[in-house]
Formats: C-alpha cells, structure tokens, sequence
C-alpha cells in the first residue's frame, strides 16, 4: 500500500473594499498591503515550521515522498511578502522526494471559461514552475480538485498522465477509492483519487475536542492507514492544515513531524509521490460526466455557483472577458484572471445550516456575501469600463 | 400554557391609533399576543383614545368617566422637547400622581413600564401593590439628545432603571448603555428585541423612478442628512432614482434647506408623517431602503422594510444591525459608503432580489409570539426573585 501525501498551496489575491463611488477612480481592486500582511502572518504560523519539519522528514527517511500544487498567485504573493518561503519550497524540492502539479495559474474557475483560457492558465503556472522549481509536472489537479469526463480530455490534450479527484462514493459506486483508475474517456490519463475519510481526519477533525478519535495521534493514525485495503491511499489536504486551520497548539506541526516514523513501523506501507503512483500496471476505467469537486457534502460546484449571487457574478466575469481578450492589454487582462480566481465566488456562499456552515464562514474575507457580491461586481464593472475605453467603444452611463 | 395567567399593569403613553409612533405600536403588538397567552393587561395612557379595541386589554386613562384624575392635553409627539416649566411637563407630573394613586384595580401581578414617561408613577404603585416593576427602555435620553439631556427626564430614566426588578432593552448595544451609564446591575437587564407581525404585503409595485427611501422621525439622532448627502453623490449616475422621506420632526426646515443647497431637489420628495397604509404601499414600490442613524436603539422600521422584501442599508450602531445578516451594514458618519450601498443596489438587480429575500425572511423567522413568551419568562422571574409565586 502506497501513501499518497499530497498538500496544496494558494493564497488568493482578495479585494479591498471598491465602492460603486471608485468606479473610474483608476484605484487597484486588490488590497495588496492586507493580502501579504495575512500571507506573513500564516508563513509564520504554516507555511515555515511545516516546511522545515517536511525537509526534516524527506533527509531523515529516504523512503517518505511527498506531492504539492503551488498556485501562481501564492508565489507572487510570497515572493513579496515572505521569499524564504520559495527557498524552504526549493530546498524541499532539491531533495528529490517531492512532485509539483500541474494547476491553473489562478486557482481559477478557468475550466468553465470558453477556450482558450483553460490552456492559458495552465501553461502559465507551467512557466511559473519552470522558472521557480525548474520541474515540468505529468500530473494536473485542477481548482477544488474538480474533476470530469472533460477535464480529462483536457488533461490527455495537454499531455499529463494523470489528474487527480475525490473518492466519491457517488462516482465510485461501491468500487473502492484505493485502488488503481484511469479516465474512460481518456485512458492514458491514470486517476488518483481523494481518500476523504482519511484526509478529513486530518484536514478537519484533527483539532476537535468532541471527535471520539481525539486526540489523533501519528501512531494511532498510522495504523489507520495500514489497516486499509487497497493499492494506493490518497491523502489530499490544504498545506495550511498544519499551522493555520489546526494551529500550532494542536499538536499537528508534531503529528505531521511523527507520521514518517510511524508509518515505517508498517512494513507493507510506503511512500509515493503522484508522479510514481501513477506508474504500474493498467487499471479500471471510471467515468465521471458531471463536475465533481472536493467540498462540501455534495461534492459539487455549489461552493461557487450555488445561488444567484455566484452565478449572475460569474456569468458578469465571463462576459467582460470576451471584451478583456480583444484588447490585449496585459495589466487587463491580468486584473481580470486575479478576479476568475474561485475564492471571490466562494465569499458570496450564502451560508444555510448544514455542516459546511462554519467551513464558510471560517474562509470569507467579508462581512456577508452580499457585501463580496457587490464588491466583486464593482470591480468587474470597472473593469468592463477600462476594457470598453481601451476598445474605444463608447462606455454606456 | 405554562404558569398560571398574570394580570399585567402597564404604565405606557401612546395607543394605536393615537400618535402611532413605534412604542406604541410596540405595546399594542406585544400586549395583542400576552392576551394570546392568557394574561390580562390594564394599560394605562394620559390620552384619551380613540383606541384599537383588544381582547383582554381594559384601556384606563385620566378624566374619563369614574377614572379620577382630570384629562390633559399633551404635545402630539414626546420628542417635541421639555422643558421644567412647560404645559408637556405639568401634564406629564399629572399623570404620574394618577397612576401612583390608583386604587381600584384587580388583584396585579406585576407593573410593567416603558420608558420614562410614567416612572415615577409605576414605582409608587407597584410599591404600594408589593409586585415586581419591569421596566422596557427602547431608548435613552442621552441618544435622543444626541448627549445633550434634560436632566429630568434623566432623572425620571434612572429611578425607573434603579427601582425596577427586572429591565428590558431592546438591543445588546443599549444594555451596555443601561449598565455603563446608568449603572444598572448587568444581571437584571435583558435584551428582548423589537419584532414585526406579517401582514397582507402588497404584491410589489414598479413605479417609473426607483425610489430609495427613508422612514422615520426628522430628528437629528436619524441621521437624514447622510441620507440627503448620500443621495446626492448617487442622483446624478441615477436619474431615475428618487429619494423619498416619509416622517416629521423639528429638523424639517433644516433637512430641506439642505436639500436646496446639495441642488437634488428634483430628486428628493419629502412626504411628512404617512399612515401605515401609505408606508405599506411605498415599501411596495421602493428599490432600497436606508436607516442612516447616528443613534438607534432599535430599529423597527429598517425591521418592516425587510419584512417587506426591500433590501436595507442601515447604520452599524443601530439595534437592528446586531441580528440582521442580509442587510448592508454602515457606519454612520460614511456619506461614501451609504452613497456606494445605495448605487449597488440600484445597480445590481441580482443583489436587490436575494437581500430582498433574505431580509424578509430574517425579520419574519421570528415575531411577536416569541418576544412576548419571553417578556412573561422575564415577568416570572422577576416575581420569583420577590419571592412571589
């Protein structure tokens, strides 16, 4: 049984508030002093101690591998606001037991843009890795771990061998989520997918008091994992697991420390970053026609394009890029993939009272999703006014 | 029902349809559902109707028929301002002595005050009937005058606060207020929030401008002059927009001459005081409602715009901003952002319909039904701690 430990890293370039008065004002819709004082804040509680406890772990055991996404947005970010980030990143990459993913630049919802956007982003963030990690990854992962039919077209068109998504028993019916896949559509794809309960327990119980399993210690966990069927064991989490939702005073940053150790003590567990579990023999085929993604209870688009708010929201960023693409303008054209980036939909969720209640509202930057909704549309309509300009097309009111 | 049914005494001011501002409103609604509940009220007024008839509600005032006492008149609003000398303060001194010496009343189980008003009286008599005095502040002379007070109202505020067995706030924000200022022992203040009834809304109207709208008294503590000063940096990218103000008050001229010299006065209407069909009826046809206060214990009539479906803007330090979610929520001083809130909504048609319905879902989950079960929770406790069954 082969672990794959994968952690995604993304931080989004939020707005400031940009009020209908702004409109024209030529100010920046991001808040670039707020996004890298909170990018500073969690590489010290996250980013930092988790990294040098990993190049630990990769020095120390041969054996543990390990599999990141890093978004273009997170580099940008810390290029700027903490660099010794990109250079634990580096050092981490160097020792030879770490794969980078393939992603959108943006963290966007690009896939549900016309093309060629989807193609753009993706080989923009390839770039990004070139240039940071000098590394070309085989494997893709798109936004909230979104999968499809589609998208894995999309991935055997851009020449990845393999994508990631969620071990949904909606898909999997009664097939299990540790064993080895391949897209239906396009089988040269190889699929790893999410082992949710195992991720979850890390990724969102690990910290509750109230949990019979609490406290979750690396050996307990280690025996989990040993105690479950099957080929490979995905376990897909947010990087800012260990420090920023749990934080340090959980224990996690030691329970991420220890599991290396522990797992060793399994003699038929090992390690595998993405890149080598996709290599083997040939393996069943699975068909996913509809978007499946890593969140929520239904595992679907409803995060981002639930209500009318996402929706009308999204539908506005479309259309302005059709105008956005013919105008060439880089610094357009930028501003508009910063705002397709799928964190400004998920502010404007319009929490209900199910269990993703208080997953919501954790991850906002606003007071409402009214108040995100009405800020985003400010800054697209600013935007659709620049791009309209620059066009010469006269600008209606 | 659980408890036995209480015979509540209720020093209270106006009636509907007398004057009809929002306290009276308040004890008709609230007294409508305690009968609802078994209790009985005697509700006591210095007017002299007329009076919406309710059930189980026996209205007293004085100088009618066998009531004792000789009928007064008051100024039509008690915001009109007061003065030691002033007819309003005799009058008021009057009805107070009524109260404190009524004697021909049925078994009482408690006395309920709200505001000032009638404090002194409802002390005396609660006193003199050994029951417990719960008092209601819906708000504090300090936010009507803008920290300007009289000081015998004032006076008048802290007897009631300090005799009072038990004491209701209408928002978490002046609980606070009670206790800091008029140093009120935290464990016998409560928040009970302010609630609207459900009526028969009318489908909603599309008139030929979008009209963005404020309700309420032209006092200065309401902060119109935000409103006017907001609209006019949204009237001129809206021509179609027009801002209504349905109230009175002594900041009228004042608000009008700003309106002249801000040069909106194509675009703002003022209606003066609306009956509570009208008010209905351009709830229906309104595109956005503002409650710009400075100070705002509560908040009720940003309550019934929402009930009504109308997306609202109101002032961070409004009673109401402390439950409501689905509502823009802005500093009061922040003409820009009132300004912003307004042109999204009138911008943004998509944002209009889901804080529309948002709002009247918030303001109708819970209504007067359950304020008034926990006023009588409140009212029992107050007779335990005087160890009254």
């Amino acid at each position: 049984m082969r672990i794959v430990l994968y952690l995604h890293m993304h931080q989004p370039w939020r707005l400031g508030r940009f009020r209908y008065l702004d409109l024209g004002s030529g100010r920046s819709y991001f808040d670039v002093d707020r996004n890298l004082a909170l990018f500073r804040g969690i590489a010290e509680r996250c980013y930092l101690p988790a990294l040098d406890r990993l190049i630990r772990a990769a020095r120390e055991d041969s054996g543990f591998r390990l599999s990141l996404s890093v978004t273009g947005t997170f580099v940008e970010q810390a290029q700027v606001a903490a660099p010794t980030v990109l250079d634990r990143l580096r050092e981490l990459h160097r020792t030879g037991q770490v794969a980078l993913l393939s992603e959108t630049y943006y963290h966007s919802l690009a896939f549900l843009v016309p093309p060629p956007e989807l193609h753009e982003e993706v080989a923009l963030h390839r770039e990004m890795l070139r240039r940071e990690f000098g590394t070309s990854p085989t494997v893709l992962r798109m936004t909230e771990l979104a999968y499809s039919d589609e998208l894995a077209r999309f991935a055997e068109s851009e020449g990845f061998h393999g994508m990631l998504a969620e071990g949904w028993e909606g898909v999997l019916r009664g097939a299990s989520p540790t064993m080895r896949y391949c897209a239906a559509p396009a089988p040269t794809v190889r699929l790893l997918l999410r082992h949710y309960p195992l991720s979850d327990d890390v990724g969102f119980r690990f910290s509750s008091s109230g949990w019979g399993e609490y406290p979750l210690t690396a050996e307990k966990y280690a025996g989990w994992l040993a105690a479950t069927p099957g080929e490979v064991v995905g376990l897909f989490m947010d990087f800012e697991t260990f420090g920023e939702h749990h934080s340090a005073r959980t224990g996690i940053l030691e329970f991420l420390s220890a599991l290396p150790e522990k797992v060793r003590a399994h003699p038929h567990l090992g390690w595998a970053t993405v890149d080598e579990a996709i290599r083997g023999p040939p393996c069943a085929p699975l068909s996913v026609p509809y978007t499946m993604t890593w969140a929520d209870q239904n595992r679907d688009l409803g995060a981002w394009l639930g209500n009318d708010l996402q929706r009308s929201a999204f539908e506005a960023a479309k259309k302005v890029g059709l105008a956005v693409r013919q105008t060439n303008d880089p610094a357009i054209l930028t501003d508009w993939r910063r705002l397709l980036t799928s964190d400004h939909f998920y502010y404007m969720y319009v929490s209900g009272h199910g269990a993703d209640q208080g997953v919501h509202q954790y991850f906002s930057s606003y007071d409402s999703p009214y108040d995100a909704y009405a800020n985003y549309m400010n800054a697209l309509t600013d935007l659709r006014r620049r791009a309209l300009e620059r066009l010469g097309v006269p600008v209606l009111k | 029902m659980p408890g036995r049914p209480y015979h509540i005494v209720m020093v209270g001011w106006e009636w509907p349809p007398t004057h009809s501002g929002g306290l009276g409103v308040h004890c008709y609604e609230l007294s409508k559902e305690l009968t609802r509940l078994g209790h009985r009220i005697t509700f006591l007024t210095p007017f002299s109707g007329p009076f919406l008839e309710v059930d189980g509600v026996t209205m007293r005032f004085p100088g009618a028929p066998g009531a004792g006492g000789k009928p007064a008149s008051y100024p039509p609003a008690y915001w009109a301002g007061a003065t030691a000398d002033s007819p309003f303060w005799n009058a008021t001194d009057g009805y107070n002595s009524w109260v404190g010496q009524l004697d021909d009343l049925a078994a009482v189980d408690i006395v309920h005050v709200h505001d000032w008003f009638g404090t002194e009286g409802a002390i005396a008599l609660s006193a003199r009937l050994a029951v417990p005095l719960v008092m209601t502040v819906h708000s504090t002379e300090y936010d009507r005058s803008l920290g300007h007070p009289w000081e015998h109202i004032l006076r008048r505020e802290q007897i009631g606060i300090d005799a009072a067995s038990r004491v209701i706030a209408v928002s978490r924000h002046l609980r606070q207020q009670l206790i800091q200022r008029y140093g009120a022992d935290p464990g016998k203040v409560r928040v009970i929030y302010n609630a609207v009834r459900p009526t028969g809304r009318l489908a909603s109207i599309a008139p030929e401008r979008r009209v963005v709208l404020y309700v309420g008294r032209l006092a200065a503590m309401k902060g119109v002059d935000t409103f006017l000063r907001a609209a006019a940096r949204v009237a001129p990218q809206f021509p179609d927009a027009l801002f209504v103000i349905a109230g009175e008050g002594s900041e009228y001229a004042r608000l009008l001459h700003l309106t002249a010299a801000l040069g909106i006065g194509e675009q703002v209407m003022f209606l003066g005081k609306v009956s509570d069909d009208e008010r209905e009826l351009l709830l229906a046809g309104s595109s956005v409602f503002v409650l710009p206060s400075v100070v705002e214990p509560f908040g009720i009539a940003a309550l019934e715009a929402m009930a009504a479906g109308v997306p609202t803007i109101v002032s961070k330090t409004s009673g109401i901003a402390e439950i409501a979610r689905g509502v823009f929520q802005v500093d009061f001083w922040d003409v820009d952002e009132f300004a912003s809130r307004i042109a999204e909504l009138l911008e943004y048609p998509t944002l209009r319909s889901a804080m529309g319905a948002q709002g009247r879902w918030e303001a109708l989950r819970e209504g007067w039904p359950e304020r008034a079960r926990e006023v009588v929770a409140l009212y029992r406790e107050a007779r335990d701690a005087g160890g009254l069954p």
